[in-house]
């Protein structure tokens, strides 16, 4: 059982791990995604000796420089997983490499961000013997299978934006604590499940409730630590976009993204998409749990901003997501041709209005021009962008995206600030020179 | 790709992907109806040297790995110690209150360090030489420095931290393994559990030593 475990770190003796990995993959191999993560894992370490990478321990190790304090991720790959920049190694927290937004709309499910909260993540799940629990305040309790879920309720498809609250934690000034992400910690994909609703229905949602809670197969270490469950008010998850998903583009989650079954609540942040979901509770009062009510909470003023290093007097919980574009294919800092037109491109995304244009500006906002959108996959989606123009050599330029949905709402011009490093959403700038 | 920092990376990022996706996917017509498992990578003891790291050791790497620690930018020490007193109160760290400005002065210490994640120590396995009786008073010295606290002072599983670990810290009067078994799980850690790896922390000689005290526990 070395083997995954051997090959999640790229140093010096990568090339005899992955052998290894490799000659006893047989012995080790559960399921096909299982093998799968070993071929690339071998896939990976030859092509790390075909571009030449020095394996090492320290200098040449593959990993990307965040641009804050303490920003090294070393590219790392977990089970199922291609090197992605670790976080935290237990519980496993690992973002998305940024310049893979660009390379496709849908985030591949083995390069997509990974973010647990308690150390005790079952590591075997059987589809077969899982199941589903529905109970609390309604009039019948269920306990469904995956099979039952798949042959009884209607089957749907959704693309939305899975982002985590503290995605770009680590550009909050003054910094906060929490984990410190970059702009990574966020997929879209393809999501196939079948509607909540449609499970609460069967149950009889009875008069009276307020809020259903969530509860995963995960479980904490110590004591004294609470679960992790997370709850939304009845009339949230009372549509038709709120699903229980167990597949994600197309094919089985990833264990790290919450096989067998996800949460998939379109619009709001990660934090309510619980992973592994196993338990749904109808409550007939709010739910006064750990997770609800001292984690993942706003500051109540309407801007969900406080002054620096202040303590908001009353606190929400965190829900929807507001508007948000990045530039995509240009690293700051990058060098681009002059003389001839140059395509920016990007994406944009809200929390399901749908995006209405994306503006761009190469003087760090004083003059917009309106970008060409792309594809619309849904109100739920990325949606990519692209504009052009013409770079005089020697220019420096502050490239910038402004989203705007189609209620009107945009992103702000400077970021808000909020203790727990949550909801940024600010007009963010990429700096190039033109050669 | 335009990605002047990441050039390599991105490059290198680039070709595994394009190799990846010549393997066939299987398709999802059929849903998976066997289990699925996967290794996580077990928990290396990252903690860097100076005084307060057992506290560090003992406590924060019961939930989490050190790398939590040395991903947050410098915080002052009455920001660490909010954090502490979170960690025991709102998530049920068992460090006794007279144990946490030791910690938190650890933790100020760190602020400026960013060792590398799982990358500084070597998997060669601790050598099985030197053993015999003195290692047993060194040994003895580190279980209570690194093992007490889960494993009890009997080495029963039952320490003030042990008991309250899902699963318990292992009865190591009752364990079954051989000398290499216990020498890999001291090593390398146990994925599952909060047994994090020492082998960043401890020699291959106080590895030896611990192991030689812990066999004389169950002959107690």
């Amino acid at each position: 059982m070395q083997d995954l475990r051997k090959s999640m770190a790229l140093h010096d003796h990568d090339r005899e791990r992955i052998e290894n990995a490799r000659s006893s993959s047989l012995a080790n191999v559960h399921s096909g995604i299982t093998r799968r993560s070993l071929l690339r894992a071998a896939v990976i370490g030859s092509g790390l000796a075909l571009a030449g990478i020095r394996p090492a321990h320290t200098a040449d190790q593959p990993a990307v420089h965040l641009p804050f304090e303490r920003g090294y991720r070393p590219l790392v790959a977990f089970p199922q997983k291609r090197p992605l920049m670790l976080m935290t190694i237990r519980p496993p927290q690992l973002e998305t490499p940024f310049h893979l937004f660009n390379d496709r709309i849908f985030t591949p499910n083995d390069a997509f961000f990974v973010r647990w909260h308690l150390a005790n993540i079952p590591t075997t799940v059987d589809p077969a013997t899982f199941r589903l629990r529905v109970h609390g305040h309604v009039e019948r309790s269920l306990t469904l299978s995956l099979a039952d879920l798949r042959t009884q309720f209607e089957e749907v498809e959704l693309a939305a934006v899975c982002q985590c609250a503290g995605n770009s934690r680590g550009f909050f000034e003054p910094r906060v604590p929490g984990g410190q992400w970059g702009h990574g910690a966020m997929g879209n994909a393809r999501w196939t499940g079948v509607r909540l609703r449609d499970i609460l229905d069967r149950a009889g949602v009875k008069p009276g409730a307020v809020q259903v809670r969530f509860d995963g197969l995960d479980r904490p270490v110590a004591e004294g630590t609470p679960d992790f469950r997370k709850s939304l008010n009845v009339e949230d998850v009372m549509n038709e976009h709120v699903l229980l998903a167990y597949a994600m583009n197309g094919e089985p989650l990833p264990l790290l993204n919450g096989f067998p079954l996800r949460l998939v609540v379109p619009g709001w942040y990660a934090t309510y998409w619980v992973k592994m979901l196993n338990d749904i509770e109808v409550l007939n009062t709010a739910d006064e749990g750990f997770w609800m009510t001292h984690a993942y909470r706003l500051p109540a003023d309407p801007c969900r901003c406080i002054e620096p290093g202040q303590r908001p007097a009353r606190t929400v919980p965190i829900g929807r997501m507001p508007v948000r574009s990045f530039i995509t294919n240009l690293d700051r800092g990058a060098r681009i041709p002059s003389g001839k037109p140059f395509v920016v491109k990007g994406i944009a995304f809200d929390q399901g209005y749908g995006i209405d244009r994306v503006l761009f500006s190469t003087d760090g906002g004083t003059h917009w021009q309106r970008a060409t959108l792309g594809h619309d996959y849904g109100d739920f989606s990325f949606r990519q962008w692209k504009a052009r123009f013409v770079p005089k050599t020697g220019h420096t330029y502050a490239l910038q995206c402004l989203a705007i949905n189609r209620i009107g709402e945009s992103q702000r011009f400077s970021a808000r600030w909020n203790p727990g490093g949550y909801l940024r959403h600010a007009v963010e700038t990429v700096q190039v020179e033109a050669m | 790709m335009l990605h002047a920092t990441n050039h390599r990376i991105g490059r290198f990022v680039l070709w595994a992907t394009l190799s990846v996706s010549s393997f066939a996917h299987v398709a999802m017509a059929e849903p998976p109806n066997t289990p699925v498992s996967i290794v996580l990578p077990s928990d290396r003891m990252g903690f860097q040297p100076g005084p307060g790291r057992e506290v560090a050791a003992g406590f924060c790497t019961i939930c989490h790995s050190a790398d939590y620690i040395y991903m947050q930018p410098p915080h002052a020490p009455e920001t660490w110690e909010e954090i502490v007193r979170k960690m025991q109160r709102a998530f049920g760290c068992p460090i006794p209150d007279d144990r946490i400005s030791t910690l938190v002065a650890y933790l100020v210490s760190q602020n400026t360090v960013q060792p590398i994640p799982a990358l500084t120590h070597t998997d060669s396995p601790p050598s099985s030489r030197h053993s015999g009786n003195m290692n047993m008073a060194q040994g003895k010295v580190i279980y209570e420095t690194y093992c007490r606290n889960c494993h009890g002072s009997t080495g029963k599983g039952d320490g003030p931290i042990g008991r309250a670990l899902v699963p318990r810290a292992a009865d190591l009067t009752a364990t079954v393994k051989s000398d290499a078994e216990l020498l890999h799980i001291i090593q390398g850690g146990k994925p599952g559990t909060a047994m994090p790896a020492w082998k960043g922390e401890l020699s291959s000689d106080d590895m030896r030593a611990v192991l030689t005290y812990i066999r004389s526990l169950a002959r107690k």
